[in-house]
This record gives structure tokens, sequence and C-alpha cells, in this order.
């Protein structure tokens, strides 16, 4: 047996203003008789208004849990419950509100949300949302993942398998086993793009290091003071740039190269040659644009190692569309990209990352239920440090108040935190799945239900029938 | 039992008002003149004597929009047209898209008067979802009903075996939930239980022991054997009539039950033979089940225990849920329950409740289907669970194919909770419902809780008969698997 993954997760508050859900205010039909008083037993409502023990304070909204007590037993109706407005504001159709606060929560105490009463959500939803994990309930080969009873591993491999061995007449073997890197958790953090703080930033490494999962970076982000984590960061860069970079090559377990279609022609030669700098894996990133299966299979055929395929962060495909072309969702882009590698039969020879809309500890697994090896997220990261991100009219990221002033240890439990918290409920869904090894979800769709199929199956077999019969 | 002697009695809440649906407004507008305060009814508008201004109105009397059609309409009666009124933005926070804030409301109505609320402004009969019960909807004939109600049973027998164990009938097709000690308070738990023995039916221990409380009711208490085998005796399980087998729960399948060490007090510990304090844990799955030859031999031993009784088997609902149901009845199960993923619980894992196997509108299609491909469907009883929240919703499952059904839920909002899912943390329920803090659990006394639940179930099966009357059926009996009564806003026409 391996040695168990561990993530040390330790609660670690923000000191940030946070937005709350619910706004709760006293009307002024008051008349300061207390009542709320004694029945909040969160203590939401105090006396002392301006220093006057007669009047009641301000309600301290923040810690109301929504239980309706006071609500219910003020005398006059006076006091009043509302969905706050800047709550309501946050994000956007796929970054929802509720997203935010469950993230903060989880980076804050590092722990698997757990509430009472049942699912308060809708029936269904596009993408993810439209699916199901299967469960085992009798007869099933783990037990208790989360509880550390048996053990479940989460960790991924990396890099290029062979289909089969080929050996001479003397049995002698004539294939090259080449090597493979195994990721302990199925998630790598991607931030080639964003302008982030310093500080940010190096808590980004410090965490991915401490994880020991990858960060992908753009190669001026590589700054001297990261040298000692350079096992753990994956540079990104266009393959004409790698001759300026040799020695940051090199330095690195895995070179990431932004697509280009030449390389479905000189793929194999750009892997030799970083292959003769060192046993290094090279990653071409490639855009989720319409029909990206068939550019992914051709690298696939040209020797690729890892294609890290990007959709849009709000888990749909990237370009623009219009109405008769609605874009294909993330879940969709997977499964494509999974059944083309499986009908041309090079499936297990490629590693497939997939990033774009992954915000919740579900999406992990359900990613790779749909095809996806593993993972790669941004924006969960920076909301674990209280940062909000808005849809409308265009994508922006609105940092806490403060967060440049965080040290790096905090930045960095933050986000370990949050990876604790995500691991714990990948833990979960594999423990209900019967399922031991991370890397046994790929592409076993049959593990899941999906909305479409299921309800077809059930309400559309159903009903279309009696249609059919009363004409 | 005819559901037809249960005795109904009002019992208002708890609390002062319940939620306000509407706002009522006054702009600066007003002149004092205080019409509005002699005209309304339902005084929302007060002037207070010897003052000179009338107060601010009082929004949870108001009765809505349909006051409209009231001479005494404040909104035009007020010579200034200084009044509005308009939908709480307070009720938007109330409830969630399974369970509305309609839903609960009237819900709450019902456990106050037993009988469906008679306001028009409630939609309760369907939730806010869009999908399973909330897109199917039951396909009435026109005409007049020809039957009358006293004609009409909503009888259904738990024991379909023929096999010299007890027959029990229960006087309607639902029985209360699972809920543990611990997880809920022990009036909760007592209430359900005489609330059970007036309605001929039945009530659940949960996994966390028999209270000494409940042996007055045993002929109406199914004692579970679950996991983590906590309480489980020999002697609990020759006192009752029904024993249920629980493999999983809907709400968190394959994970197993955890409470809180917070909610483990002394006196659940004593109960569940536990250590005070400590979370407890039951493991997922059963360490002595691996398959279904296993499960015939746990059956066969709690048969062994006590020769009389009925053996339940409760499980979630997977892919394969239609395998293990066969495989139950085949190990000699009298009752399949199955528990669908969207359903109540204590505490789980949010990613569980959202994510983790099917709901339970196509569980029991496949089920259902499956046993009667089988040919041993008319030899089993099935009940569903899991997201029943209303009587529509008990319609709609037995349309399906369900004999019947399991509700929490239902139970839970009848004795006022809000679903705010603060359950589990910290003292536990702020309404005195799920919580065993000494305190907050004496918010309510038992006899209140009973009637509570008794009118609940009363108008449940007011609306059930009701039903049944204007489908001209006689038995709730017949309308198992009848899923040509009903339609779905998506395929039908
Ligand atoms: S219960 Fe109502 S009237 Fe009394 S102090 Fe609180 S808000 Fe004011
Ligand atoms: S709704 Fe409940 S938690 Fe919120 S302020 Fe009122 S009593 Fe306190
Ligand atoms: S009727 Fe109109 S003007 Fe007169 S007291 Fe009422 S709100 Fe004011
Ligand atoms: S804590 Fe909230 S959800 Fe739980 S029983 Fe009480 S009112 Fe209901």
């Amino acid at each position: 047996m391996p040695k168990k993954y561990h993530i040390d997760t330790k609660v670690t508050p923000l000191e940030l203003e946070y937005i709350h859900k619910f706004r709760i205010e006293r009307g002024e039909n008051c008349i300061n008789c207390g009542r709320c008083t004694k029945v909040c037993i969160y203590e939401v409502h105090k006396r002392g208004r301006d220093g006057d023990s007669r009047k009641m304070a301000l309600p301290s909204t923040v810690t109301c849990r929504n239980c309706f007590r006071c609500i219910q037993e003020c005398p006059r109706g006076a006091l009043e419950k509302s969905l706050d407005g800047d709550f309501l504001n946050m994000g956007g159709s796929y970054w929802k509100p509720d997203m935010f606060i469950t993230l903060w929560k989880q980076a804050e105490d590092g722990k698997v949300p757990v509430s009472g009463a049942g699912y308060r959500g809708p029936f269904t939803g596009p993408g993810f949302d439209g699916m199901w994990t299967d469960m085992s309930e009798i007869v099933r080969p783990t037990r208790d993942g989360i509880h550390g009873r048996e053990y479940i591993s989460t960790s991924v491999e990396l890099g290029r398998k062979l289909n089969h061995l080929v050996f001479d007449e003397n049995g002698k073997m004539l294939s090259e086993v080449q090597n493979t890197i195994d990721v302990p958790i199925p998630i790598v953090f991607d931030f080639p793009y964003e302008e982030l703080g310093a500080n940010i930033r190096a808590g980004i490494i410090k965490a991915a290091a401490k994880l020991n999962t990858f960060v992908i970076l753009s190669p001026k982000d590589i700054t001297p003071d990261v040298k000692g984590e350079m096992k753990n960061i994956i540079p990104l860069m266009s393959y004409k740039d790698i001759d300026a970079n040799l020695d940051l090559i090199r330095s690195v377990r895995i070179v990431a190269l932004e697509y280009d279609e030449e390389m479905e022609k000189t793929l194999p030669a750009i892997i030799e040659k970083i292959k003769k700098l060192g046993s290094i894996l090279t990653m071409v990133r490639i855009p989720a644009t319409r029909s990206v299966e068939d550019a992914v299979l051709k690298l696939a055929q040209n020797g690729a190692e890892i294609i890290h395929v990007v959709a849009d962060y709000r888990g749909i495909e990237i370009g623009t569309v219009d109405a008769e072309n609605p874009p294909l969702l993330s879940r969709d882009v997977i499964r494509a990209v999974h059944l083309k590698l499986v009908d041309e039969r090079v499936r297990d020879e490629v590693s497939i990352l997939f990033s774009g809309g992954i915000a919740m500890a579900e999406h992990v697994p359900k990613a790779m239920i749909c095809g996806a090896d593993l993972t790669a997220i941004d924006i969960p990261l920076l909301i674990a440090l209280g940062t909000r991100l808005y849809e409308e009219p265009e994508k922006i990221l609105v940092f806490a108040e403060g967060v440049e002033s965080l040290s790096v240890g905090t930045i960095t439990q933050r986000m370990v935190n949050l990876m604790g918290a995500w691991h714990s409920q990948l833990l979960e869904v594999m423990g209900a799945m019967g399922i031991r090894e991370a890397r046994r979800l790929r592409g076993e769709t049959g593990r899941a239900i999906f909305y479409e199929e299921i309800d077809a199956d059930t309400f559309g077999k159903l009903f279309k029938k009696s249609e059919t019969v009363s004409l | 039992m005819k559901p037809s002697t249960v005795k109904i009695n009002p019992m208002p809440s708890r609390f002062k008002h319940q939620v306000p649906k509407y706002k009522v407004t006054r702009s600066n507008a007003c002149i004092n003149c205080s019409t509005c305060a002699k005209s309304c009814p339902h005084g929302v508008h007060e002037r207070l004597e010897g003052h000179n201004k009338v107060r601010p109105p009082i929004d949870y009397k108001c009765i809505g929009f349909d006051c409209s059609k009231n001479d005494f309409y404040c909104v035009d009666r007020c010579p200034r047209k200084a009044l509005s009124v308009s939908l709480n933005p307070m009720y938007e926070t109330l409830g969630d898209y399974r369970w509305t804030a309609d839903m609960i409301t009237a819900t709450w109505i019902m456990a106050e008067t037993g009988y469906p609320p008679e306001r028009t402004d409630l939609e309760y009969d369907i939730g806010n979802s869009g999908g399973g019960f909330d897109k199917l909807r039951l396909k009435f004939p026109s005409g007049r009903p020809k039957l009358d109600k006293f004609e009409i049973s909503t009888e259904i027998p738990l024991n379909r075996r023929n096999d010299g164990r007890v027959n029990i009938m229960i006087s309607t097709p639902v029985y209360g939930g699972g809920m543990s000690f611990g997880s809920v308070s022990l009036p909760t738990m007592v209430s359900k239980a005489r609330n059970a023995e007036i309605w001929n039916t039945f009530t659940c221990t949960g996994e966390g022991g028999y209270p000494e409380m409940l042996t007055p009711y045993d002929d109406h208490v199914i004692t579970q054997v679950a996991t983590g085998l906590f309480g489980v005796r020999e002697e609990t399980i020759q006192r009752v009539k029904i024993i249920e087998f629980k493999y999983a729960q809907g709400a968190k399948p394959g994970l197993g039950g955890h409470l809180l060490g917070e909610k483990n007090t002394e006196s659940v510990a004593r109960m569940r033979e536990a250590v005070k304090g400590s979370p407890l844990f039951s493991p997922f799955p059963f360490h002595s089940v691996y398959s279904i030859e296993d499960h015939k031999k746990h059956i066969d031993w709690i048969k062994e225990i006590n020769p009389k009784a009925l053996i339940s088997v409760k499980v979630s609902t997977p892919n394969d849920v239609d395998m293990v149901a066969v495989g139950s009845y085949y190990a000699g199960a009298h009752i399949i329950h199955i528990d669908g993923g969207y359903g109540g619980t204590g505490a789980a894992p949010d990613i569980a409740k959202k994510n983790i196997a099917m709901p339970i509108e196509y569980a029991i299609t496949k089920v259902h289907n499956f046993l009667k491909e089988e040919g041993v469907r008319d030899e089993i009883t099935l009940i569903a669970s899991g997201g029943v929240r209303t009587a529509h919703d008990l319609a709609k499952a037995i349309c399906l194919g369900a004999d019947g059904c399991v509700i929490g839920t239902a139970e839970m909002v009848s004795l006022e909770c809000v679903r705010c899912g603060n359950c589990e943390s910290g003292r536990g329920c702020a309404r005195g419902i799920a919580s065993t803090d000494s305190v907050l659990a004496d918010l309510f006394n038992e006899d209140w809780a009973t009637q509570r639940l008794t009118n609940m179930y009363h108008a449940w099966n007011v609306q059930l008969v009701e039903i049944l009357q204007r489908f001209g059926m006689r038995s709730v009996r017949e309308l198992v698997g009848r899923t040509d009564l009903l339609e779905h806003i998506d395929y039908s026409k």
C-alpha cells in the first residue's frame, strides 16, 4: 500500500469584508420589546443603540442563519429579511453566488461542507449539473474512504503509455518505456496569464509544492526566488521560444507549449528536442474551440504526451457562437475528446488535462468520468482569498481589500485548505462509487447517470408512447 | 381504522405569526385620516387612541392581492392613494427550489387546521425544481365524480408474501421516515410514534436505538438495523412488527451515518452505548454484506430472532437499484424501501445531496418495471421516499409504481421546520425540532407536535381521497402504476 496522501488543513480565517447571503433589518415598527434578543440563538439582536440600552442596536446581519424565529416572533412584524443585493450580483449564470460562499468557507476550514435538511437546488441543470454519480449498495470493493479505514488513491499518472510492448524474437523488449509522473491529486493549478500580486503568486506556487501537484506559469513569472519549487512548476511558452529557455526547461519536469497547427507535423521533432534536455514531459495547451477533438486526435497520433484542453471559464467551449450554434458545455467537450481518442484507439497513450469551468469539488470527478485524466483550476484558488468574480458585462475579478498585505503563509494555507476540502469530497464520491483509484474514474460514464439519457429513457418512453397511442 | 375517525383539532403555530408573503407600504402622501385603520378587518393598520399618527402597517396580517375584490381593500379606500401591497422580499428567503415558500406555508396551514389551505394564493402541489414530480401532472377526467368519498379506501397491505408472518394494513399509504434519537429531539420522536398510532401506520426509529418512551407504540414502530448497529438488541427486534435494514440513505448514498460530537449528548450516548461527545460514524456499507447471498443471511438472522415480523430493506437509488430490489425480494424481504437522492437528512455533505444517485422519480419507474418483468411485483411492497413533499407527490409516486411513501421533511415542516439546514451545527435546530439541546428541545411539547402531525396527515388524506374520487377509484391500490393518468409537461401533448 502506498503511503497515504494527506493534506494538512488548518482553520485560517481572513479579516476581510465578506458578502453575506441574508440582510436583516429592523423596521420603524420596532417597539424595543427585546423579544428578538431572546429568541435568536445566534445573537444577531442586541440592545444598546447609541449607548442607550432601551433601544435595540442594529442587527448583526452577518451572523444570521435564516431560522426565522425573530421574524415570526416579533409582535410588530418589524423585522425584515431579504437576499442581499451584493450577494445576488456576484458571479453570473455559471458562477452562482452560493458557490462563493461555500468556497470561502472551505478555504477557511478545509472541511467538507455539511448541512442539515435535504437538497435545495434545481432538479437538474446544464453540463455537470445534469449528471449524478453512481454508488454501490451491496457489492463494492471500498469502505469508508473518508474516514480512513481503507485506502483510496486519488493519484493519476501523466505521460504517454504504450499501447502494447514490442519484443524481438529473442524476447528482448524493443519498445522504449517512457517515464510518467504521478500526481497525487487530479488537480493542477493554471495561472499562465493572470497578472497577480507577488504574494499571491508565491502562495500559489507554495501551495502547489505542498500538495505535490503542479502550477502552470508564464516564464516571466518564474523568478529566481521560486527556484526551490521548480519541480512543481510547468512553464508555458510557444514552441518557438524553446531555444530561448533551455535552462528553464532543463530545471522542470513538464513543459507546456501553446498549440499551433504546425505541431500536427512538427510535434515529434519538438518532443525529441525536449527529451534531449532531460526526462521532461511535453504538454500541449489547446483551446477548446469547435471540433477540438480532431486537433487533439492529430496531436495524440503524433506522439503528444499530455494535452491540456482549455475551455472557457464558464464551462463552455471557446469561440463566438450564434443562436443557431449554442456553445458546447465542458461536459460534452470532454466526452467528445475522450470518445474520439477511444474510437481511434489512442486514448491510453495520452493524458488529457482539462480546464474551464471547474468551480466546485464535484466537477473534478465529473470531468474525469466524462473522460479527462485530471483537471486544472484557477479561479477557485483566487476565490479562496475572498475574491469575487463577475461575468457581466465581461469577466472581472475583484480582490478583497487588504489582500495585497496577506502573508504568503496565509495565502498558501487557504489554498491548501480548499484543496483539502476538495480532496475529501473526491474521496466521498469515489467511496460511494466503490472506486479505489482515481485513474479508474476516467471515462467511466457507465458509473454516472446523465439527466438527458435517464429522463428520455424513463419519462420520454412513458409519455411519448401514450401520445402516439392517442393519435 | 377509518381516516374519517381521526380527530382533528386546530393547533396553531408556536410562533406569533407566519412569514409574511405580502408587504404593505404607506407613502408619505398619508394624511393620517384613519380610513385604513377603520376599514381593514385584519388589523394591518392601527391608530392608537390619543396618537395623531397611524402606526406602520403590520405585513404579516395582510391577506394579499386577493383582497382587492373586497370593498374594505385599503389600497382603494385610501383617499390619498398612499397605500400599496406588494410581494414581500422576505418571502424569497423562505424555502428553496424543492420546498417553495408557498409549499412550506401551505404545510404549516395543514398542520394547523387539518385541511388543505383555503387560501387561493398558494401553489403547493408542485415545487420549483424544474424536474421530476414538478414536471408531472395528474390527468383528471372531466365530468363530475360519481363515487362518494366515504366509499374510498386509502388502506394498503404491507405483507404481500403470504408467508404466515403478520398481515399489516396501514390506513393511509404513508409512514414516517427514520430519524434517530440524537438527530431529532425526544418529543419529536415520541410525537411521530403517537401520530403513527393514531393513523394506524408506522414511524421508524432510525439507527440510534430504541428509546424507552416508544414502548407504548411498539406496534407502530419500525426498528432499524443500520450499518453502525447502534442500540440494536434482540429484545428491541422482538418487540416490533417491522424491522428495517438500512443499507443506505438517499441524501448521502454510500456514505454511512455521521452524528457530530456536539449532538452526542449524555442521553444519546447511553442509548447508542457510545461515549458522550465523540462523533459517531456508521460505516458504509454493512461490513458483513458483500453480496445478495450475504444479504439473505442477514434477513434470515432477523427472521430467526423475530418469527412474526416483516422485513423491510431500505436502499438508495444507484443505477442498479432494480437489481438490488429483486435481490431483496429473493432474499425474503417484504418491503423494499427506495430512498432517492433528494431526500432529507439531519446532516450530510452537500456534495452527496446534490450529486450522488438518481432522483426517486426515475428509481420508482425502474424498480416497479423490473419487479413486474420478474413476475414478483405483486409479492412485495414498494415504498418510495426522498423528495415526496406533498399529497400530489405521493399520488404521482404511486402512479409511477410505488405502493406508498415514506415522508420525513414534510413531518419536520409540520413541526415548523424552515429548512434552514442548521440542524447539525452548534446547539442544533433553533426551532427545537432537530435538537437534543435541553432548552431548545423544550420548545414544544408532544401534544402539540402529535396534533400537528395528525392534522397534516389528515390534510394529505383529504387530498388523496379527492384525487381518487376524481379518478373514480375505490382504493388507492388501483392507482399503483397508472402512468397513463400522468402527463409530463415536456413529453406529453
Ligand atoms: S421583537 Fe420586534 S419589536 Fe421587539 S425589539 Fe425586536 S424588532 Fe423590536
Ligand atoms: S432569522 Fe434566526 S438567526 Fe436570523 S436574526 Fe432572526 S432569529 Fe437570528
Ligand atoms: S387611509 Fe391612507 S391617508 Fe388615511 S391613514 Fe390610511 S394610509 Fe393614511
Ligand atoms: S435546523 Fe432548520 S432545517 Fe433543521 S430541523 Fe430545524 S428548522 Fe429544520
